[in-house]
């Protein structure tokens, strides 16, 4: 199954992971995470993992959020979302982990 | 007492010290005249036939005010290298134009004023539409982000094709080659504006066929897909019954051809589209009979500005890169026209005014024509995420076929955006790039190889005019 932005690519590293968020936060977004163990793409709403990471800058952190996000449900599917405050909307989402054996 | 006889228009009409007021209409013409008139003349007779002058004094001008209703000829501006022609600025009053009215702007503006025997050649080189007139538009069905919402894709240009060959295929093969393509990762095909409804396809075929290849594609795939049905039609009855059909079937989205159907026929259906939560897809065939000259016409720009008021979710606005007409300056200001709240001067883009969309969503701008894997990087540094990036050719002329060509641009697509947003330089570093991101992927790779040395280099036979320093 593909689940849209960079699904066509290998699994992130760690190190790539953490470049995409330090670009979603260089670009002023507040960076959301959502899981689910059913995607759907007719579901636009995944499980929030907390609030929005409002005020959060520091891309270790969020990638601390996603390692907690992941302990806490194993099989599923999580999602890194960058929102706009201007636009109203999320303008950056992809799936950052699979469950195992889902790649 | 009424004097009949003939004025120069310039006695009424060319008013330098006129101070163009905010909800006026303004525009830009580029203006040939004939030799023997003189330029104050020449812009005066342009605002003069396009307002409410005519060629000889009429008594009925005596009842009413024609200074509350006429246009300015307010500036004069010389081209740079060309003596024979000259930028006229022209102001029109609000009133003059019905509100939500394209037609009404295009009758008067460019009407007979473009066949006027005392100017050689004449084009519209910009229009500033006032907030005041903007704002009875409702524009876009849905604009570019309800689009996302809908659809669920973020962060990169959206993918698509025309589906080739453009004419000839049974509505069954078509299917086929619509479903190989979204499977391979696509987000979208698409009719070519050739196809409507002809004898070897006739529509209602096609659009069933299609739109099980959609649902077969994203039950695979588990991603949101489209096919741009093309509604165009002989006549607004037929073309809203094509467009229901659609809907029937399930379709997100569907095409019109706004300059073949008319402004009309085009703001029926795009209000059609925003009732319905159809998103709308935009041809521009006739455009370059129009806009592709640089000293008679309309400019493209204006013709982007009108479809955004008229609406439409995408837009096609050129590739800079492909193989149809588009210099990159020219093409990134029709990108500013269709995607930003507010759109400042800038003569290196060609653009006149400030233009004020208050809050009028926006119109995706789709790149097609001639473009493959190899004009990713630039195309991606070009049009940025909010695009729709068209590989017809480029993705059913791949060695292993139309799914394989699709993934090889897919793969290219979010290998670039993965490297854009990694602070990689895509201009430098393009080719470096997708050398990587083929190494794990082999439909990349057979693309690379198939489409090496393809280029369209040749010169724009419409550019901006060199900026005055």
């Amino acid at each position: 199954m593909r689940l849209e932005t960079f699904s066509y690519l290998p699994a992130l590293s760690v190190g790539q992971l953490e470049s995409q968020v330090r670009a979603i936060l260089d670009h002023g977004l507040v960076v959301g995470i959502e899981y689910t163990t059913a995607p759907d793409s007719r579901d636009h709403y995944w499980t929030m993992w907390k609030l929005p990471l409002f005020g959060l800058a520091d891309p270790a952190a969020v990638l601390a959020e996603l390692d907690a996000c992941r302990q806490a449900n194993p099989g599923a599917f999580i999602k890194v979302n960058g929102y706009d405050r201007t636009r109203q909307g999320q303008v950056v989402s992809f799936v950052a982990s699979r469950p195992a054996g889902e790649d | 007492m009424f004097q009949a006889g003939v004025r120069e228009y310039r006695e009424i009409y060319w008013t330098p010290d006129y101070q163009p007021r905010d909800t006026d209409v303004l525009a830009a013409f580029r203006v040939v005249p004939q030799p023997e008139v003189a330029p104050e003349e020449a812009a005066a007779a342009v605002a003069a036939e396009s307002s409410t002058g005519t060629w000889t004094s009429v008594w009925t001008d005596w009842l009413t005010t024609v200074e509350r209703y006429q246009a300015h000829a307010y500036r004069l501006e010389p081209v740079p290298g060309r003596a024979d022609q000259f930028i006229a600025y022209v102001a029109y009053p609000l009133e003059l134009f019905e509100e939500g009215s394209v037609s009404s702007m295009m009758a008067s503006i460019t009407g007979n004023v473009f066949g006027f025997k005392a100017i050689r050649a004449l084009r519209l080189e910009d229009l500033r539409i006032p907030v005041a007139l903007v704002t009875t538009f409702q524009g876009p069905p849905a604009g570019i982000q309800v689009e996302r919402d809908r659809l669920n894709k973020y962060g990169r240009p959206l993918l698509g094709a025309t589906l080739k060959p453009k004419l000839g295929l049974s509505a069954r093969n078509y299917g086929r080659a619509c479903y190989e393509l979204l499977a391979g990762g696509l987000d979208f095909t698409k009719d070519d504006e050739n196809i409507t409804s002809q004898p070897f396809m006739r529509w209602r075929d096609r659009y069933q066929f299609v739109m099980e290849a959609v649902g077969k594609a994203e039950q695979e795939t588990g991603e949101r897909k489209g096919h741009y049905l093309n509604v165009t039609a002989p006549d607004c009855e037929l073309m809203l019954e094509r467009a229901e059909f659609a809907r029937e079937l399930g379709s997100p989205i569907i095409m019109h051809d706004y300059l073949v159907g008319g402004f009309a026929a085009h703001t029926t259906l795009s209000k059609w589209c925003r009732r319905n939560g159809m998103l709308l897809h935009v041809h521009r065939a006739l455009h370059a009979v129009v806009d592709r000259q640089k000293d008679h016409g309309i400019h493209f720009r204006v013709l982007a500005k009108w479809l955004r008021l008229a609406g439409g979710d995408h837009l096609h606005a050129g590739t800079v890169v492909g193989k149809l007409e588009g210099e990159r300056e020219t093409t990134l200001g029709v990108v500013d026209v269709l995607r930003e709240d507010f759109v400042p001067a800038n003569r290196a883009r060609g653009l006149y005014f400030d233009q004020d969309w208050a809050c009028l969503p926006a119109v995706l701008p789709a790149a097609s024509g001639g473009i493959h894997v190899w004009h990713m990087p630039t195309l991606v540094e070009i049009f940025g995420d909010d695009s729709v990036l068209q590989f017809g050719g480029g993705s059913a002329g791949h060695p292993q076929g139309s799914r394989a060509g699709a993934t090889a641009n897919r793969v290219a697509l979010e290998a670039c955006v993965q490297a854009r947003n990694e602070g990689r330089d895509l201009t430098a570093e393009g080719t470096q790039i997708l050398r990587q991101a083929a190494a794990h992927s082999p439909e990349l790779a057979a693309a690379l190889d198939t489409w090496r040395e393809i280029r369209f280099d040749f010169a724009a036979v419409d550019s901006p005019d060199v900026v005055p320093a």
